[in-house]
């Protein structure tokens, strides 16, 4: 593993220890699941819009510019819990096989998210009230729909794990 | 209030060993340790079930209290988003009673298990309420002062309780750090 002793000394150090060590853990998990429902939840409703199942009288932009935000906030609060989480035991996790897929399908919704905001977004006052939108951006909420559900699973596998 | 209270322990008590070495727990428990991954992909389920109903009613109650989306009217969000939850709650009972079938003794003796239910009992009440009035006068929580400012009051109570649900979801695991 690449940088290990920054790992051991991230683990070792006296804040790490401490959350490790006291209801802040818990705390903290508990706070990270709140925050995941939202980000979930939220990304869920964009991505049933761009699939052209749900939410069709209004148009997708409406639907992220109003929804993105909040699930940016919640995306922040749960980055920020889960390092809370991660620092107690960083090595540990980071050879944990369910929390690297978990950081692999993080990465491949980054990519997927940019790409369509790029890309496919680009054009979309030319679908933006059609309730059939086109096969870019319903590929872009399909593939999003399973990518969270796999950092979902990931994410609840890693606690098995360790 | 002392009898009632004393009543509800003992409803705990023989649920829990109406469960302990029934069936239903063999069964529980023989698909939790037999089918590989079981736990985590039932406990992931668990947790879109949630994600469901959080993003549905967090939503509205921000709507109502008017805080996000405000293109979107607060009778028609309710029409749209709460029977999304009403799927999701069933989703989220039959997942839940599978590791309560499991180790009933865990839950039924846990007070961090009965806090979750009573939370989860009054913040379903309140979305019911705003629903069912909803659906009788459409625009019911826009039309007077008194129904906004009531809506704003219940959107409130029903964020906290549904965090809280959320939050003694996961403390039940830690209970024994909460009371050792």
């Amino acid at each position: 593993m690449p940088f290990t002793e920054f790992w051991e000394w991230l683990q070792g150090h006296p804040t790490s220890q401490y959350i490790g060590y006291s209801w802040w853990f818990p705390f903290l998990e508990s706070i990270h699941v709140v925050a995941i429902t939202m980000v979930v939840g939220s990304i869920l409703m964009v991505d049933l819009r761009l699939l052209g199942i749900a939410g069709l009288r209004y148009t997708a932009s409406q639907m992220t510019r109003e929804l993105t935000p909040w699930t940016w906030t919640a995306f922040c609060v749960a980055l920020v819990s889960g390092l809370g989480m991660f620092v107690t035991r960083a090595p540990v996790y980071l050879e944990n096989p369910a929390f690297q897929a978990k950081l692999v399908l993080l990465l491949l919704a980054c990519v997927n998210m940019a790409l369509f905001q790029l890309w496919t977004f680009r054009d979309v006052a030319g679908w933006d009230t059609a309730a059939s939108t086109p096969v870019a951006a319903r590929v872009a909420g399909a593939a999003s729909l399973l990518l969270w559900g796999g950092i979902l699973l990931t994410g609840r596998w890693t606690g098995h794990i360790i | 209030m002392v009898t009632s209270f004393s009543t509800l322990m003992d409803l705990h008590e023989r649920l829990a060993n109406a469960l302990s070495d029934s069936q239903a727990q063999e069964l529980a428990r023989y698909l939790l340790g037999n089918v590989p991954g079981l736990p985590p992909v039932v406990q992931t389920l668990h947790i879109v079930g949630i994600s469901v109903v959080m993003a549905s009613i967090v939503m509205i109650d921000l709507r109502l209290l008017g805080m996000a989306v405000p293109s979107q009217s607060i009778s028609e969000m309710i029409s749209r988003l709460m029977p999304w939850t009403w799927w999701a709650l069933p989703l989220n009972a039959v997942t839940g009673l599978l590791f309560i079938f499991a180790r009933p003794n865990r839950y039924f003796y846990n007070p961090v298990f009965g806090i979750k239910l009573s939370l989860l009992v009054a913040a379903v009440t309140l979305a019911a309420v705003v629903y069912q009035l909803n659906r009788r006068e459409t625009g019911y929580w826009e039309q007077t002062l008194a129904r906004r400012i009531s809506g704003r009051a219940i959107a409130g109570c029903s964020l906290v309780l549904w965090i809280g649900v959320v939050m003694a979801g996961r403390w039940i695991a830690y209970w024994d750090y909460l009371f050792y």
